[in-house]
């Protein structure tokens, strides 16, 4: 019997010993640091929650892509805790956040939204407005609106927007348009209608117009300035936080989906979530099919035929019809998924486990620690699982991407646990929105090679097991 | 005539099998309430087209009612709706192992039928072309690849193979479509991306055996890459346990030539256990069939399962998993009379 240490320094020599456990370690690592930073209910308050996102462009390419294309816009959040400014005027307060812009990129921004969080007033209502100075020095007035006034019987202080931010989105808001049309009348004499400007503020406010028609203009690079102004009558009165975004055609690392969402954050996620449910599904699968090995073919007789009935039972019912029905008829929570994984997992490996324990019956160990008087328990638990136990830890890291794999083809039919997002979610959130014939690549390919990647760790971990395991098996 | 016994003994324990989700679909069914509503659906189905065809004869609104209200009485006797779901368990075995669920609450049959077993039944050959003939050629390239192998073991190849088997372990049927798609349909633009015919189908039944063909070649393909690796790799080592064997030394030793000592005597023996581990695989391909008809749209019961879960059909997905538990027993069954015939300790018996 070689040494452990034999065993590692044998499991370590091979190529893909060195890789799987390199890139295991990598796993990990994310997997820890994803753990302790994401909060726990992530998939309900983030991920699916289209709020969060709706600062976001939508279906953007990641920035990398566009890194030799100077014309892609982008995205810039400008983000405001206190006024640049403040000015008082009798019975009155203005705070003013200014921000300059610079526009340098021959493209407009997908959109433009302003949102603001948290404001509490005392008197009357605060009125927001928001105007934009252009390079030319013409000022366009964009935006204006009034805090929702005290309801009947509410008492000072006013609190609004605290739960959830207001957002209004610049680009297709109607008053904006309207707004606009006035900048556009009085400074060209172009024949558009409001409709036109709706959907497209931003080309009006960055535009050069040098054409007759909102599509054909092009944007006017410089300087601009972004004056938001808040005027409140009471010097108490607060805003803890306004948002100015001018959307991009690209974002981040990975890119966004349809909704906005960081596709990058999303696939952080899935790293500890895939390592849970290979690990925890193979760990019990192998728990159960061993223990269940072990007494069938040493205890045999009757104990022997129920158990070997039931597993063969069980082994032949084609595992992913069953999953899709029962997780289709019960709901689809994640914990439900791995408890029918490990259902019907076992019998397998309880199959061939009882094989090896009836040859292990006749060796001569066995019998001298039955002549010694040893009981059935200590017998299996002592002489028979220690010699098994390498063949069966080889068997559990092969049992792993199965069990990564099952509920990646599970959520790909569309069968995911909407409170837990995996990798096979994201990606078959991508082809349900035709994702593969529009061309969202960055949607589609990274989660796959992530699904990929991580089976493919311990299938390499398993292949460099074999030889550890194997002249062992040989020689019982 | 031990033969026959063992057939025998083996399809009944397959028939247990299709007992086994039979019932266990139906308790799932019965306890979660879902069956109580199918038959309510039905029951109500069935008091409108009576209600339509009365109408015209009951002049008397109340009388009508009347009527009515009788039937839905006898209609929910006669489906057990007035006793618990477990009362009506072996009645509904029995409903769907005839496959009469009903009718589907959205999807049609391309013929425009809604009963379950109409569009159920429709879409059975197309999953099985696709399955008959990527498992056809998995096991044939598999078996050839893999016994090659076991005679080069250390060889360039051999490792090739191995890493390659690896991959397509990991593998997920429906992203290697995916990409496939992607790559031959879009990039390349040689292949079709979905379905089973051009859009308009050819006519001619030679220019549609054709038009078929072309579309299944990447569904067929993306199955094979997928299942292939394993397979391969388990014939190399069985192949390979064999031929250390003591038997096959004297083989040599008499002088045999390789190629006949490989067929007869390492082959011909790795074969029962060959045929096993092709058994032990089927569950997967079938698993792979689904997600791969899913992904080239493939009009297969496959594609079915997905278009169920995204239209909440409950009773096609009740028949759909009880079909492909069927398919799978059948196709086991098959492997099963290999099984006895390959081995020869089962014939001495």
């Amino acid at each position: 019997m070689s040494s452990s240490k034999d065993n590692l320094n044998e499991f370590f020599s091979s190529t893909s010993g060195k890789a799987g456990s390199a890139l295991l370690l990598i796993f990990l690592i994310i997997s820890t640091f994803v753990v302790f930073t994401y909060p726990l209910d992530f998939g309900i308050t983030v991920w699916n929650n289209p709020a969060y996102w709706s600062d976001y462009p939508k279906s953007a390419p990641p920035s990398w892509t566009t890194l030799f294309n100077d014309d892609e816009f982008e995205h810039q959040i400008i983000e405001f805790t206190s006024p640049s400014d403040v000015v008082k005027i009798p019975n009155q307060e203005e705070r003013i956040y200014t921000q300059k812009l610079i526009l340098d990129k021959n493209s407009f921004p997908t959109f433009i939204s302003l949102s603001m969080n948290d404001i509490t007033y005392h008197d009357l209502p605060p009125i927001v407005t928001l105007s934009i100075v252009r390079p030319d020095n013409d000022e366009v007035f964009v935006y204006r609106e009034i805090i929702s006034p005290p309801r009947v019987g509410e008492d000072a202080p006013f609190t609004r927007y605290s739960e959830s931010p207001f957002r209004v989105n610049l680009s297709g808001d109607k008053s904006v348009a309207s707004n606009l049309l006035i900048f556009l009348q009085e400074r060209t004499q172009q024949q558009i209608s409001i409709n036109q400007i709706v959907g497209s503020s931003e080309k009006v406010i960055f535009a050069k117009f040098n054409s007759n028609s909102i599509e054909s203009y092009e944007p006017l690079l410089g300087e601009y300035t972004l004056v938001i102004k808040f005027v409140v009558a009471d010097e108490r009165d607060s805003i803890s936080n306004v948002k100015f975004v001018l959307g991009g055609s690209t974002y981040g690392f990975l890119g966004t989906d349809s909704l906005g969402r960081d596709i990058s954050v999303g696939l952080l996620f899935g790293f500890p979530v895939a390592l849970l449910i290979g690990i925890i599904t193979s760990t019990l699968t192998t728990m159960i099919g061993t223990t269940l090995g072990i007494i069938s073919g040493y205890v045999g007789g009757k104990t022997d035929t129920v158990i070997q009935r039931f597993s063969d039972t069980l082994s032949n019912i084609p595992l992913l019809p069953i999953l899709i029905f029962l997780i289709f008829i019960i709901g689809p929570q994640l914990w439900l998924v791995m408890v029918i994984l490990v259902l019907f997992g076992w019998p397998g490996l309880t199959i061939i486990v009882r094989s090896m324990v009836l040859q292990l019956n006749t060796s001569q160990s066995i019998e001298a620690a039955k002549s010694l008087g040893a009981s059935k328990w200590r017998i299996m638990y002592r002489h028979i699982f220690p010699q098994l136990a390498p063949f069966i830890f080889a068997q559990l890291v092969f049992f792993t991407p199965a069990a990564i794999l099952a509920e990646a083809s599970l959520s790909f039919l569309g069968l995911g646990d909407p409170s837990i997002p995996t990798w096979g979610q994201i990606l078959e959130n991508g082809f349900r929105t035709g994702g593969v014939y529009i061309g969202y690549w960055w949607w589609i390919l990274p989660p796959g090679l992530l699904i990929v990647i991580t089976a493919m760790i311990f299938v390499f971990i398993a292949l460099a097991l074999e030889p550890v395991v194997n002249p062992k098996l040989k020689n019982m | 005539m031990s033969l026959f016994r063992t057939l025998v003994f083996r399809g009944l324990s397959l028939f247990v099998v299709l007992l086994t989700v039979l019932f266990l679909s139906v308790i799932v069914l019965g306890a979660t309430g879902f069956s109580d509503r199918l038959l309510t659906a039905t029951v109500s189905e069935e008091l409108r087209g009576l209600r339509q065809s009365l109408s015209q004869n009951i002049n008397d609104p109340n009388e009508l009612e009347r009527v009515i209200s009788d039937r839905r009485e006898q209609l929910i006797e006669f489906y057990g709706l007035d006793q618990p779901w477990y009362y009506r368990l072996p009645d509904m075995v029995f409903r769907i192992l005839t496959l009469d669920l009903g009718e589907a609450r959205t999807l049609r049959s391309f013929s425009g039928s809604n009963r379950v077993s109409d569009i159920v039944i429709e879409r059975l050959p197309n999953t099985l072309i696709l399955v008959t003939s990527a498992m056809f050629v998995t096991s044939l390239i598999g078996l050839y690849v893999g016994v090659k192998v076991a005679t080069q073991v250390g060889s360039r190849f051999e490792r090739a193979v191995s890493y390659f088997s690896a991959i397509s372990y990991a593998l997920p049927a429906w992203w290697l479509g995916i990409i496939f798609i992607i790559l031959f349909a879009f990039q390349l633009r040689i292949l079709p991306s979905s379905g089973m015919f051009s859009v308009p189908p050819p006519t001619e039944p030679l220019a549609r055996f054709f038009d078929r063909l072309w579309h299944a070649i990447l569904p067929v393909f993306t199955l094979i890459i997928v299942s292939i690796g394993p397979w391969a790799y388990a014939v190399r080592t069985m192949v390979l346990n064999i031929s250390q064997e003591d038997f096959v030394n004297v083989a040599r030793a008499k002088g045999l030539p390789e190629n006949l000592v490989m067929r007869r005597h390492i082959v011909r023996v790795a074969a029962p256990p060959i045929v096993t581990s092709l058994i032990l695989g089927l569950t997967g391909s079938l698993g792979g069939a689904i997600l791969t008809e899913t992904v080239f749209g493939w009009p297969g019961m496959g594609r079915l399962y997905y278009e169920a879960v995204l239209a909440a059909d409950e009773s096609v997905i009740v028949a759909l998993t009880f079909m492909f538990t069927l398919l799978y027993v059948i196709a086991r069954f098959i492997l099963e009379i290999l099984y006895v015939i390959l081995d020869p300790r089962i014939r001495y018996k």
